[in-house]
């Protein structure tokens, strides 16, 4: 340690007893009598007699981690070393003074170092909580990482004080603070060993399964549920080219609903290896999630990020009431998957649009896609690409369906299921052309939708023009299934294709007309308009 | 037949403001005989369709002819409607077609 400033003027009129105490400790102010600087015009102070210049204070040099320093009220006011108060977490911020927290320690991350145009660096976070609820990040860099990466330990309490509170940064910080505290060299960070009581081990804030449904894309939630199926573990190729681990589980709740939850990296060989095990042999394990991310790929699921924990049959009350719920009944009750694309609105309430209607009126331009009925003919089929090869493996309790490539001879390899079979699975891709009175339009027809345009299936056609290359019947069954007309159930959105937004429509449903609906929704439509007139 | 003028749509209730004139109208056999078949039309009405009536006779048959008076039609034109027909889409249509958009079809 080094002192820093040498000399210093006093500010005031610190009044001083004469004759001074011995001090024990070698940190205190010495004990010289004082001679008032230049600057201050206060001569209440008698300067020992024999001095003739005035004698220079040496500032205390403060190390840190020492016991407080006794005051007395001699030696010059340097800066108030007094220990701060305790506040709560809630009241931190940047135009505070002086704090310090006494809190647990609910998550530590890991060291990440990074490289950016000032050199290398290193930084790690740990999230505290104390005893009223409140909540925050700590971050330390470089030199302080050293100095508190081995101490912090999760579920201790801790007393620090002296770090600098800046914005959060709510990209990576989920909790419930605006502001983020930076430790620096200043800082101090004390272990509390008395086990404090008050201040609870974690925090969590539960939402019903049902409520994610509704939940914004890429935020962050706790969920709680009860696990009821564990797939393996497999291996995937990052778009970085680093490979990780994957696994699929389903929680369900008392709302009802499931939720597809997953797992990547550490979690897939530790929790997940353990909830897999458990469910096994026949137990249904309540699984608590801090911080998943919600992900809205295929209706509504839920994965982990780095700063996700999970809890096994954690200690809380709702793990308790959920348990209850699931013996007394809850484990046979069948609950609807929020995690598979459903389809908003039944034929009650059904949208019906003309197929100029959907680009007069902009639908699919907003946030979230439009889903309309439209009563229109087929008028072309493209031919070229109209299925892809599928896998046909099951993940849980759906087929994979993803593309799969050649690998060697006869074979094919699923990259999401990292496997290779004999036999794929060919499914529906289908480009059709769609007309009704007012205009007509292209839409993208999948496996069910395309079963009910082509009437058959997409590997008796597949086989039809590859295999047997029988151009003519293909054409024949091609031509068959033009010029009818059906109800199409269209999802509508706008997407980035390369640099241009497109508006992309995709046939989810195809029912035959109906003549008996058919014409009541007319003669509805029609009678409806009447001034004046009763409804018959 | 004569073709020059369209035949109104009717059902039991609408088939005297045609008396005289070609009509055509959807019923529900309930009776057949040589020369005349009977039937219930689309409002519930007893209703007398003379003539010839194809064989065999679905259940509900179209017929288009001239009104003889308020509850029977001198058919020329049969046509079987199947074993499954929706009356009350049919009588509304015959209502329409006689009242706001008589303008459309006649």
């Amino acid at each position: 340690m080094e002192t820093i400033i040498p000399e210093y003027e006093i500010i005031g009129n610190p009044k001083l007893p004469t004759g001074s105490e011995p001090e024990a400790n070698k940190s205190m102010p010495n004990n010289n009598l004082l001679e008032p600087s230049t600057r201050s015009t206060n001569n209440r102070y008698s300067a020992p007699a024999p001095a003739n210049k005035a004698q220079s204070f040496q500032p205390t040099i403060q190390p840190a981690y020492q016991p407080p320093p006794n005051y007395k009220i001699q030696g010059p006011i340097m800066k108030n070393e007094a220990p701060a108060r305790i506040i709560p977490i809630a009241a931190l911020n940047p135009y505070q003074g002086r704090w310090a927290i006494k809190a647990r320690v609910t998550a530590k991350g890991d060291l990440r170092r990074y490289n950016n145009a000032r050199g290398d660096g290193k930084v790690f976070s740990f999230d505290l909580l104390d005893s009223d609820g409140g909540e925050i990040r700590v971050t330390c860099f470089n030199a302080v990482v050293d100095r508190f990466y081995n101490v912090i330990e999760v579920g201790k309490v801790y007393l620090i004080s002296k770090g600098s509170l800046k914005p959060a940064q709510k990209n990576f910080n989920h909790l419930k603070n605006e502001w983020e505290i930076f430790l620096e060299s200043n800082s101090t960070v004390e272990l509390c060993p008395d086990e404090d009581g008050s201040i609870p081990r974690q925090q969590f804030s539960f939402r019903p399964i049902t409520e994610i449904e509704s939940a914004e894309n890429n935020s962050l939630l706790d969920v709680i549920g009860i696990v009821i199926s564990v797939n393996p573990s497999v291996p995937i190729l990052r778009k970085n080219g680093m490979e990780t681990q994957r696994r699929i589980l389903n929680l369900k709740d008392a709302s009802g609903k499931s939720v597809e939850l997953t797992l990547w990296g550490d979690f897939c060989n530790k929790e997940g290896q353990k909830l897999q095990e458990m469910v096994d042999s026949g137990l249904f394990p309540v699984l608590a999630v801090k911080a998943g991310k919600v992900n809205d790929f295929n209706g509504k699921s839920v994965g982990t990020i780095s700063s996700t924990q999970l809890f096994i049959d954690p200690d809380c009350p709702e793990a308790q009431g959920l348990r209850a719920w699931f013996e007394s009944g809850g484990r046979n009750t069948a609950s609807i998957s929020i995690s598979k694309e459903l389809m908003p609105g039944g034929s009650k309430n059904e949208i019906r649009k003309t197929l100029t209607q959907i680009k007069d009126e902009g639908l699919g331009r907003s946030d979230k896609p439009d889903w309309v009925t439209a009563k229109a003919t087929v008028v072309f089929i493209k031919t070229d690409n109209f299925c892809y090869t599928a896998c046909p493996l099951m993940v849980g309790d759906r087929q994979c369906n993803k593309k799969v490539t050649q690998s060697g001879n006869k074979r094919w390899l699923c990259d999401r299921c990292n496997q290779e079979f004999e036999e794929c699975d060919y499914r529906y891709l289908l480009q059709v052309q769609i007309e009704d009175h007012t205009g007509l339009t292209w839409v993208t027809a999948f496996q069910e939708a395309g079963e009910e345009i082509l009437g058959c299936s997409a590997k008796e056609m597949y086989l039809l023009k590859y295999e047997l290359q029988d151009d003519t019947r293909f054409g024949e069954i091609i031509r068959s299934r033009l010029f009818h007309q059906y109800l199409f159930r269209l999802k509508i959105k706008e997407e980035l294709y390369g640099d241009e937004q497109r508006v992309k429509i995709t046939v989810v449903k195809v029912d035959k007309v109906n003549y008996s609906a058919e014409s009541r929704y007319l003669l509805d439509m029609v009678t409806k308009n009447f001034p004046n007139r009763k409804q018959f | 037949m004569d073709t020059s003028s369209p035949a109104a749509f009717v059902n039991g209730g609408l088939l005297r403001m045609h008396v005289g004139r070609k009509v055509r109208t959807v019923i529900q056999v309930t009776r057949s005989d040589a020369g005349s078949v009977m039937g219930k039309s689309t409002d519930g009405c007893q209703l007398v369709v003379r003539g010839s009536p194809p064989a065999p006779l679905t259940s509900y048959v179209e017929v288009i002819g001239v009104a003889e008076n308020e509850n029977s039609i001198r058919a020329e034109l049969w046509t079987n409607f199947g074993d499954s027909f929706d009356a009350s889409n049919y009588d509304q249509l015959c209502q329409l077609a006689n009242g706001e958009l008589k303008h459309l079809f006649l």
